[in-house]
């Protein structure tokens, strides 16, 4: 008979990395249905080869450098899968294999691969792509498919009018903060961006999953979205507040972005400054900035923060006495 | 409503042997009689080699006030002494007992019909009760606090998955329990007594029933005391510091067996589970009995993994050699697919660890820091502070042995005190 000797406790809950990671892929699934069914086939192939070179990366990464192999953790899936549906649908498919790659190699497995990353993969990634090729990135395309597919005959059934901000351009100025297109459009993905990002529906519905599983910790997405719509009513009045929720990444990033776990702190306070931070910070770059969106800007200023902010705000543990004046004497 | 605390994790609870009645455990061939049964200075042997001693009869003498006395839980003859390991990988004097064919009747006390405080008090020391949650700290020292008590808390949370001795206890020995904590209160001289349970299975005049949240570690002194009163335990405080006495059902019930009926404390309720054990159930175990002699009555096969006290806290024993004790509240024998097999991967920093500590420690942080050798930086996120429940180990999605980091980091941090 062989017996294991080792330190309590003897048991471990039934949840695993892999089952977390695989979570946030279930999670996505909504987003990435309504990527292909608004922007068409092509949004998949972004995606495809978003979390294809994404793992590829980490395989051949570990590889070459005699690690273990972590592909099956499926945290390269999760970031390139975020990658994807980060990206408007117009851009072309190098672009892709770049952001993936730079994302997975520099940002995760330069630093120590999964956990040891300060920043978020996806949304440094995705900056990084916005820089190096502003024209592509900086354009948002309306959905193809909304003025013959099934959207429409639902909208006609309900009476409604569909406003038409750009049908018939591919490409169309950034409707962020316009608050003309109508709110049941946006919160639809009927309106142009970044193909994960315009479907409110699918992304709450994937935020929620998160939520009730308890995958995600739900003080941040609460925080980053009350302090952002809270900004922009103090900014620009209470009719920009639904428009500005419902369109760029603010809803995608509130649950898939800054929810990270490696990019985020883990102390209360720390988890209530960090998240506000990413909201207002959103709301000032989106209203004073020059950039048309700043939520990424914003989760990784805030992701660099998370390390100092757990390291000041450390919770003082149930029972420890502040030490009073008469004790140091 | 039931009562809680901070943090903590909800295991399967798997308490399978909860409606088997309590049973005796055959007296085996042999004892082998700890002296160290307690918190505090080991016992000393008052007996010699060869002289035949008989159930209750005083083999090891208290040293001093902080120890116990140790009573023979047999008929037997004393056949030597040896220095033997303890199931916590201490090792300590222990006396060799040959059982006799034939028990005499066993010694006992003269019973107390009273609740004379001082009289209890004695008995409590006399009779050698520690407390048998686990912690096994002398009862007699908890009913002489220093400061001013006003509650008493009985502890029948009994939150460890398997262990199931304390139910039964309360439930086949209810009215003991109940007069346990009416004599355990009166030499406190206390009139607020709390027995807290996660199942409400009676009430009695003069005793406050209250149910507990399912959870672990809920019969964790200071959380139990916290959830039931909202007092906080000052960090290196007894509960006495604010008011409150705690003690285990099973120490209730040995205050009153050896107040009223004047019988020592020499065996107690322990549960013996696990799916490798085919004979499972809550057993009276001798203090004395050797685990080999447990495993061949429960019929054990295919353990992988043999543990004295609870899946979350107890110690995995490699030497079967080792008895039972005072504090020995189960034997678990698990099998492969009970325990974690898991292999550890990187931390993913999600935060899990530190949502279920019920001292809102940064588990992932102590763990980085120890392993780096920084110390400092382990303290400051609560290393010392640590109690070692395991709720940071059990939830970790990547596996880390979180608790033996912790360790790691408080030896390290004590020797550089030195």
């Amino acid at each position: 008979m062989t017996i294991k000797v080792s330190g309590s406790p003897h048991i471990t809950s039934p949840l695993t990395t892999r089952k977390i990671m695989a979570r946030v892929c279930i999670a996505l699934i909504p987003c990435v249905v309504a990527a292909v069914y608004l922007f068409g086939i092509y949004s998949l192939l972004i995606i495809a080869v978003s979390v294809g070179f994404a793992v590829l990366t980490e395989y051949l990464f570990n590889k070459v450098t005699h690690r273990p192999q972590t592909v099956q953790d499926l945290s390269a899936v999760v970031s390139g899968l975020i990658f994807g549906l980060s990206l408007p649908v117009s851009v072309p498919l190098y672009l892709v294999a770049v952001g993936a790659v730079f994302a997975i190699l520099v940002v995760k497995m330069l630093f120590g691969g999964i956990g040891k990353n300060f920043a978020n993969p996806a949304v440094t990634a995705r900056i990084f792509v916005t820089l190096a090729w502003a024209s592509a990135m900086g354009r948002f395309v309306s959905p193809l498919n909304y003025q013959n597919g099934f959207l429409n005959e639902f909208f006609k059934y309900c009476g409604y009018a569909l406003t038409n901000t750009g049908v018939d351009a591919v490409t169309v100025a950034t409707p962020l903060a316009d608050n003309t297109v109508a709110l049941l459009n946006l919160f639809l993905g009927n309106h142009g961006g970044c193909i994960g990002e315009v479907c409110a529906l699918a992304i709450i519905a994937g935020g929620i999953y998160l939520i009730a599983t308890r995958t995600i910790d739900f003080k941040i997405p609460l925080v980053m979205l009350a302090t952002f719509a809270l900004a922009i009513l103090v900014f620009c009045g209470v009719d920009k507040v639904l428009p500005s929720l419902l369109t760029g990444a603010v809803l995608f990033g509130a649950f898939f972005m800054a929810t990270d776990y490696s990019s985020s702190p883990n102390s209360f306070v720390s988890i209530i400054i960090y998240s506000a931070g990413i909201g207002l910070l959103t709301a000032i770059i989106r209203v004073y900035g020059s950039y048309p969106e700043g939520v990424s800007f914003s989760i990784l200023l805030m992701n660099i923060t998370a390390p100092l902010l757990d390291k000041f705000f450390v919770p003082r543990a149930f029972g420890k006495v502040k030490k009073s004046k008469e004790a140091v004497k | 409503m039931a009562f809680s605390f901070r943090g903590g994790v909800s295991p399967n609870p798997n308490k399978n042997t909860e409606n088997c009645s309590i049973d005796l455990f055959p007296l085996p061939k042999t004892l082998c009689v700890p002296v160290s049964q307690h918190i505090g200075k080991p016992a000393t042997a008052c007996v010699a080699v060869g002289d035949t001693v008989v159930k209750g009869q005083l083999i090891a003498v208290a040293d001093g006030n902080f120890s116990a006395n140790i009573y023979s839980p047999a008929t037997a003859v004393v056949s030597g002494f040896e220095t033997l390991p303890l199931f916590n990988g201490n090792s300590c004097v222990h006396i060799l007992l040959d059982v006799c064919n034939e028990q005499k009747p066993p010694l006992t006390l003269e019973p107390i019909a009273d609740f004379d405080k001082d009289k209890i008090f004695k008995r409590v020391k006399d009779a050698g009760i520690v407390g048998m949650g686990g912690a096994t700290f002398p009862t007699h020292i908890k009913l002489s606090p220093q400061k001013t008590v006003n509650t008493l808390i009985v502890n029948a949370a009994e939150c460890e998955p398997y262990i199931t001795c304390d139910y039964r206890v309360i439930l086949e020995h209810t009215a003991d329990v109940v007069e346990g904590a009416k004599l355990e209160a009166a030499a406190l001289n206390v009139n607020n007594i709390l027995i807290a349970l996660t199942k409400v299975i009676g009430n009695d005049s003069g005793i406050t029933v209250v149910r507990l949240k399912t959870k672990y570690p809920q019969g964790s002194e200071k959380q139990l005391i916290y959830a039931l009163t909202r007092r906080v335990v000052p960090q290196g405080g007894l509960p006495s510091d604010i008011g409150v006495v705690v003690s285990n059902v099973q120490t209730v019930f040995a205050v009153c067996r050896a107040v009223r009926h004047g019988e020592p404390l020499v065996e107690r309720v322990t549960t013996f589970s696990g799916n490798a054990a085919q004979n499972k159930g809550n057993f009276v175990v001798p203090v004395g009995t050797p685990v080999s002699t447990i495993m061949d009555f429960a019929k054990v096969s295919n353990a992988e993994k043999v543990i004295s006290g609870g899946v979350m806290m107890g110690f995995a024993l490699c030497d079967f050699g080792v008895t039972s004790g005072k504090g020995s509240s189960a034997f678990l024998f698990l099998t492969h697919d009970e325990i974690n097999n898991s292999p550890i991967s990187a931390c993913i920093n999600c935060g899990r660890c530190h949502r279920a500590c019920p001292l809102s420690l940064m588990p992932m942080y102590i763990d980085g820091f120890a392993a780096a050798g920084e110390l400092d930086a382990a303290k400051k996120y609560g290393a010392l502070d640590c109690f070692e429940c395991g709720c940071c180990a059990y939830v970790c999605p990547a596996k880390r042995p979180l608790v033996q980091s912790i360790r790691l980091a408080k030896k390290l941090l004590r020797e550089k005190k030195h």
